[in-house]
């Protein structure tokens, strides 16, 4: 599903992000990036999402090779791809169904496509109740889970996730995760940053350490710490 | 369909948002193309009343229109018989007023204002000599005889309506270019004001997968928008300036050849037409520059 040959991204100032990475993402994984800050994780998932693009290295992404991707036919893999961010990234004026709808809209699904899959969205979110209420009248985690919706909306086969419980309280966090982890059995691959140290030890997924833009970990059942206890 | 109706809403939901902004840039989009059309009318103005010069006829002696028959005969004698004259025509009260009416034909008002009777009857007059100075010695001798009203001479009249029309229309065309340039300019500015306004939406829209075109349709269309209403609006102005303008050219005494100075209805149409393709041009020019320096799609 997703494949990385040798990725290495600098920034300006000689700032490197990721270097050297090698590794591979099975469909229907659920893997968890971790790692300090700087660390990469978030390079890492913009990489994936296109938003920036590898100095050199090869990704793969459902059979696309991301470096030789035209600017294009890059919406077209975001199609593919669902995103969600620690700060949720809501339109403020927009409602809670309106701001799912819009993400089906303006890849240009048609209304009754639309009109049918909305709903069934925000129930699996577990927001039907709350369709019409604006952002700024939700929790947290309930903005988290609009986002999540959003990001579903159009079924994607793969689902990037940069620190979703970021600003979220443990129980909160929990709820979340438990949706994530819905996605995830309904065959999304599912690739998410966190700094959550309890969230990763409870899920017993797939871990992926990175230290200064090396891996560093990959464990097939991991928890957040080393083993042995040296990392933390 | 749906998505040009969703192009629509976004780009009028913008311009609602935008209103100030949005009037400042089609008032002067406006104004900047009445300027254009009013400089096109001007140099039509001036073509269609030099048209009565043609076939080498250098100057026109207008006689009073209640000219007696004595001094009509003394000007026809002397065109029959001076070797200075090659050719003449005369043009009567009746044949005036017809030639009036042509031109006129759509200015039914104007037409009825006057009658055959108040037409000056005219001689149009080709020279054996049709250098300047010999046309100017002759007209000023007609110009002397009992009964003439008036000579136009075509080297003056054509010299002051060319100089008047070019000076005119050159005046208001670079006005008008200097003003286009500042529209699309506020156009590009309302454009980057309301991509600045839909910042957040554009990234969401970005990230889920819209394409470039998608994004940036509504905004180029807004300033289609923009330049369209701006070119409606000046339409008028150009009929204000065809009427009362040219009109009081046409009625002043001053220079007798300004009387012909008129453009038909159909002229102002087409000129509308250019208008609002030149309108739609500089909409979709500045916003096409605020999209591409400004969207980063």
């Amino acid at each position: 599903m997703i494949r990385l040959e040798n990725v290495t991204k600098v920034y300006k100032g000689d700032v490197t992000a990721l270097r050297g990475v090698n590794l591979e993402i099975q469909r229907g994984e659920f893997v968890f990036l971790v790692g300090q800050s700087g660390s990469g994780k978030s390079t890492f998932i913009r990489l994936l999402n296109r938003e920036e693009v590898a100095d050199s290295g090869k990704i793969l992404l459902a059979g696309k090779d991301l470096g030789s991707l035209r600017s294009w036919s890059v919406p077209a893999l975001r199609r593919n791809i669902g995103c969600i961010f620690q700060d949720y990234k809501l339109l403020e004026k927009k409602t809670v169904q309106e701001n799912v709808a819009f993400a089906l809209e303006v890849i240009g699904q048609p209304r009754p496509v639309i009109r049918k899959n909305v709903p069934a969205i925000l129930d699996l979110v577990g927001l039907t109740q709350k369709a019409d209420r604006f952002p700024d009248e939700l929790s947290g985690g309930e903005q988290q889970r609009v986002s999540i919706a959003r990001a579903f909306a159009n079924r994607p086969t793969v689902m990037l996730a940069d620190e979703p419980t970021g600003n979220l309280d443990p129980a909160t966090s929990v709820g979340i995760m438990k949706l994530l982890d819905l996605i995830n059995r309904r065959g999304t691959t599912v690739v998410m940053a966190t700094h959550d140290r309890s969230i990763v030890n409870s899920m017993q997924r797939r871990v992926i350490e990175l230290d200064r833009g090396v891996v560093v970990r990959d464990d097939s059942h991991g928890i957040y710490d080393e083993p042995n206890g040296v990392y933390e | 369909m749906y998505r040009i109706w969703y192009y629509f809403r976004e780009a009028f939901a913008s311009i609602w948002r935008n209103l100030s902004l949005t009037l400042a840039a089609i008032f002067t989009v406006a104004i900047s193309l009445a300027l254009v059309g009013s400089s096109l009318l001007v140099r039509e103005g001036a073509e269609r009343a030099t048209a009565q010069f043609q076939e080498g006829v250098e100057f026109i002696v207008f006689m009073n229109a209640d000219a007696t028959g004595e001094q009509d005969g003394a000007i026809r004698d002397v065109l029959e018989n001076s070797p200075a004259i090659e050719d003449y025509a005369y043009v009567n009260q009746e044949q005036a007023y017809e030639e009036f009416s042509t031109l006129f034909s759509d200015k039914p008002d104007l037409v009825n204002s006057v009658s055959p009777a108040v037409m000056p009857p005219s001689y149009r007059i080709v020279p054996t000599d049709p250098s300047a100075a010999n046309v100017t010695e002759l007209a000023r001798q007609f110009a002397n005889q009992p009964g003439v009203k008036e000579v136009a001479t075509a080297t003056e009249a054509i010299r002051q309506i060319d100089d008047f029309s070019t000076r005119v229309s050159q005046a208001l065309l670079i006005a008008a270019v200097v003003l286009v340039v500042v529209s699309a300019l506020l156009i590009l500015n309302t454009v980057f004001t309301a991509i600045g306004a839909r910042r957040q939406e554009i990234e969401v829209m970005k990230l889920v997968g819209a394409t470039n075109w998608f994004i940036r349709i509504p905004f180029m269309l807004e300033g289609t928008i923009h330049g369209l209403i701006g070119a409606a609006l000046a339409i008028p102005a150009l009929f204000v300036v065809d009427n009362k303008v040219l009109a009081f050219f046409q009625e002043s005494d001053a220079v007798p050849l300004f009387r012909g100075f008129a453009v038909p209805d159909g002229f102002v149409w087409d000129t509308s037409i250019w208008l609002l393709l030149i309108g739609g041009a500089v909409g979709m020019i500045g916003s096409a520059i605020a999209v591409t320096r400004y969207l980063d799609v």
